[in-house]
């Protein structure tokens, strides 16, 4: 940014909500000599400095490339609107909080997908920096326009904006990212034969090398390469061994609060359990874990180097982590006299330890949160959940006679197969919560019992045994609401839904295609950003925006697809195999179970990658036979 | 044993809260790794205390921190172990070790000196200084926790003048009267009939008292 810039920015900072957000400077924060290197990298993560600061993969990779001595990595997060709205006013350019060049001066901007309702917010920043948002708008001049993350296993809606994806884990696959466009930028490369050597990495996808076509019906006809450079599959990238992928020893540590502001430890990556909605459970996979010795390491600079009070032991389901106890009792022995409590955010009903409980309070008491996802058993094995009420009440009855007081409890509405019954079903489950808390005597419960259920409306993802289902019309969602809030009227419960549109175009984005690419823009056009804050989110203008492209949502949240149907993101191998969803979407339908893979192999697909140790080794020799292995 | 620590809050972090500040100083003692002391209770904290909390926008150039420690140490010693925790824009400059009995920065404190970094110098305002100072009495709206009260700056200005683009201030901070250099100069500018230039305050050093007389509140 050049002084004027410079000196215009520091004069926003003075008028503008927040503005430590703005300032960078943090502990550990990186800036690099901007001459010193040959890729400068920014690393853009379509939301708001509290949540951007909150997310794992951004530090990990942000250390990864900061790491090389040929590249730098800056971070570069979502300004607020009331910001967002000064800079365009003031011609301040969108920046790097490290050293506050511009956007447009980095080699690659590089965006993490973590949500559909931020796609918004990446046309939003790449215009704030300059940036022509079309890909076909961006010359030989511009930065080349990269993108990772979950939501990357559908890159479609973003097609047009975005030159290359990367699919899967990115650990490796941003090395050879990052190689492949230094080598091409010293050969002088045009971005095109750029994008041509990038498509030939494992794992890249590049949508300008593809095309699709549709049917009268809408759908998708065919979608194929149209140049020999690209493969007609992209196959996701897997990371073989976490103990020995980098993981940051450092990570920047903000001044301002921040949602997460605490040292995050990865101790495994993937989940064995196979929940039929969740499409982080299926991406992930395999399940791999990170040995005990390598976790007390990281622990141990992490936290000389942050200072942080707590520590946090990160994974989709932290209870089936093998060695938890051990390796919870050791952190707690080593960290008691510094004061660094240990929290656990993501575990299960059914393995909560009564140990880890007692332990993880004994610093430093923090929230419960527990997911039964639906109210009846019927219900819970349609999408494979597989706890039960009695491991719903054995879990809140432990938190409770351990101390806490405040349990909140996540349900989904909208289900496939759906009934009222399952919605009267989350209303007895919070009565039995709330008799498990009066059972005790009173001498041993905590005072002011709050049962807080949460219960969003379900999207169904890419990659899912559910990636075919309809989605619950909003008139339909209103009226699942109503009768949830009659079920959820009991002392102590509080009920709290979520936006019914919001959900609604959410899926609309998740199963897109690339006309949705359109719809983006034209909402974006409209003034739409910020979506995923309800202050900020515009219905009447994503609905206007459809119809500015001719486009039904409903086609896309609410039809029911066959399976014969191409789907817009089919030619991403994500190692877990069509047929595979296909036979659990029928089990679903039966409402019979699958078992935990870690059992015994259920052929998901990835048995046939060599990445998964378990295959041939479940670690649970119990035998469970629910379901006997279908090999294809 | 107690450590003073005189340290900068560079002009980049001017818009950190003092809550923000003081959790980013823990977090700064916590990687020194140097024996702190901790309060009692349920969630122990690292006791520490600051001598004056900073307006948010305000950098410092010197400001006071005492930090109580178990055992002995020196104070070159903790200066360098501290040094080596901070981030670059709160640089520690000088430790000093006092005893226990030693009354707290907070309640030492008298005065503090500030500066007015003038985006451009309106005419006259040397003379309307002059002025404005002559005044026996300058009535102005300060706004407190319980709603706006009037007030008399004058008795709480020690000095006030204009070098070059820069007016210096020594101004009363302490707990009886506390003038804030926002306050004054809004006070000064509707005086002389001005309209207010933009500006940087800083605070340069906070003082104390010594038989009539302001030292730098470090060296009581």
């Amino acid at each position: 940014m050049n002084a004027s810039a410079l000196e215009r920015l520091e004069m926003l900072l003075e008028k503008v909500q927040k503005p430590a957000r703005y300032i960078g400077g943090e502990m550990n924060a990186v800036l690099k000599p901007w001459d010193s290197v040959k890729i400068r990298f920014a690393f853009c993560f379509p939301d708001t400095y509290e949540i951007a600061m909150s997310h794992l993969g951004m530090k990990i990779l942000y250390h990864l490339i900061n790491e090389r001595s040929d590249a730098l990595c800056e971070r570069v997060c979502m300004p607020d609107a009331d910001m967002a709205d000064l800079m365009r006013q003031e011609q301040v350019p969108l920046f790097g909080l490290e050293s506050r060049n511009e956007l447009k001066d980095f080699d690659i901007v590089g965006f993490t997908l973590q949500y559909e309702m931020s796609f918004s917010n990446i046309l939003e920043m790449l215009d704030l920096g300059n940036i022509p948002v079309y890909g076909r708008d961006r010359g030989e001049d511009m930065p080349l326009v990269v993108a990772g993350g979950p939501c990357a296993f559908n890159p479609e809606p973003l097609a047009p904006f975005i030159d290359a994806f990367m699919i899967g884990d990115g650990e490796e696959v941003m090395h050879e990212l990052i190689d492949t466009v230094r080598d091409c930028k010293e050969k002088g490369a045009s971005k095109k034969d750029t994008l041509r050597a990038l498509a030939q990495v494992e794992g890249v996808y590049v949508p300008s090398l593809y095309e699709a076509a549709y049917n009268e019906d809408g759908t998708l006809s065919s979608f194929a390469p149209i140049d020999d450079a690209a493969p007609a599959v992209v196959k996701k990238r897997v990371v073989k061994n976490l103990s020995n992928a980098v993981y940051p020893d450092k990570i920047p540590v903000p001044y301002t609060d921040i949602v997460h502001d605490r040292m995050v430890l990865e101790i495994m990556r993937g989940c064995t359990r196979g929940c039929r909605f969740c499409q982080a459970g299926m991406l992930y996979r395999p399940v791999r874990e990170r040995s005990m010795d390598r976790l007390l390491q990281l622990a141990d600079s992490l936290q000389k180097s942050t200072g942080y009070e707590e520590m946090s032991l990160s994974s989709l389901s932290s209870g089936d982590f093998t060695c938890l106890p051990q390796l919870i009792s050791e952190l707690m022995k080593r960290y008691q006299d510094k004061r660094v409590s240990v929290s656990l955010p993501s575990m299960r009903i059914d393995n909560i330890v009564k140990q880890s409980l007692e332990e993880t309070q004994r610093v430093k008491k923090s929230g419960l949160t527990l997911a039964p996802e639906a109210g009846t058993q019927r219900l819970r094995d349609v999408i494979n959940k597989g706890v039960t009420e009695e491991d719903l009440i054995r879990a809140v009855t432990d938190a409770f006679e351990c101390g806490w007081s405040s349990v909140k409890l996540y349900f989904m509405m909208g289900l496939p197969t759906e009934t009222d019954e399952d919605l009267q079903g989350i209303g007895h489950l919070a009565k039995k919560v709330v008799d498990a808390y009066y059972s005790l005597p009173k001498e041993q419960r905590a005072k002011g019992l709050r049962v807080t259920c949460s219960a969003s409306v379900f999207v169904p993802k890419p990659f899912t045994p559910f990636q075919w289902a309809g989605q619950d019309t909003i008139e339909t969602v209103h009226e699942k609401q109503e009768a949830l809030r009659q079920y959820l009227k009991i002392k102590c419960v509080n009920f709290n839904w979520h936006e019914s549109h919001l959900s609604m175009l959410e899926a609309c984005i998740a199963r897109g295609d690339r006309r949705i690419g359109d719809v983006i823009y034209h909402a974006w056009k409209r003034g739409c950003r910020m979506d995923g804050w309800n202050e900020h989110f515009k219905m009447d203008q994503w609905l206007a925006a459809f119809e500015d492209c001719q486009l039904d949502p409903s086609f896309y949240a609410y039809r029911e697809r066959p399976y014969e149907e191409l789907l817009p993101w089919q030619f991403i191998d994500a190692g877990v195999s069509q047929e595979y969803l296909r036979r659990e979407n029928e089990k679903a339908k039966a409402g019979t179970v699958t078992r935990d893979c870690r059992h015994g192999c259920n052929g998901c697909g990835l048995h046939k990658w060599d990445v998964c140790d378990w295959v041939q080794n479940p670690p649970l020799k119990d035998t469970d036979q629910t379901s006997a292995p279908i090999f294809d | 044993m107690k450590m003073i620590v005189v340290f900068e809050k560079a002009p980049r972090l001017r818009h950190i809260g003092h809550l923000d500040l003081m959790r980013a100083m823990q977090r700064a003692l916590r990687r020194s790794n140097l024996p702190l002391r901790y309060s009692q209770g349920f969630n122990p904290h690292i006791l520490l205390n600051f001598a004056a909390p900073l307006s948010v926008g305000m950098p410092g150039k010197r400001e006071i921190m005492e930090v109580p420690i178990e055992g002995t140490m020196s104070a070159e010693m903790f200066k360098e172990r501290l040094s080596a925790a901070l981030p670059p824009d709160l640089p520690c400059l000088s430790v000093h070790r006092v005893d226990d009995r030693h009354p707290a920065p907070m309640a030492q404190l008298s005065a503090a000196t500030y500066e007015a970094k003038l985006a451009d110098v309106p005419n006259g305002l040397e003379e309307a200084i002059q002025r404005f100072v002559a005044q026996d009495e300058i009535p102005a709206i300060r706004k407190t926790k319980t709603g706006m009260k009037p007030c008399d700056l004058r008795p709480m200005i020690y000095q006030l003048s204009l070098k070059d683009d820069k007016l210096l201030m020594t101004l009363a901070l302490c707990e009886k009267a506390t003038c804030k250099p926002d306050l004054l100069l809004s006070s000064l500018f509707e005086f002389a009939q001005m309209e207010r230039p933009r500006m940087l305050i800083t605070r340069l050093q906070l003082l104390g008292e010594e038989q009539g007389v302001f030292k730098p509140l470090e060296t009581l």
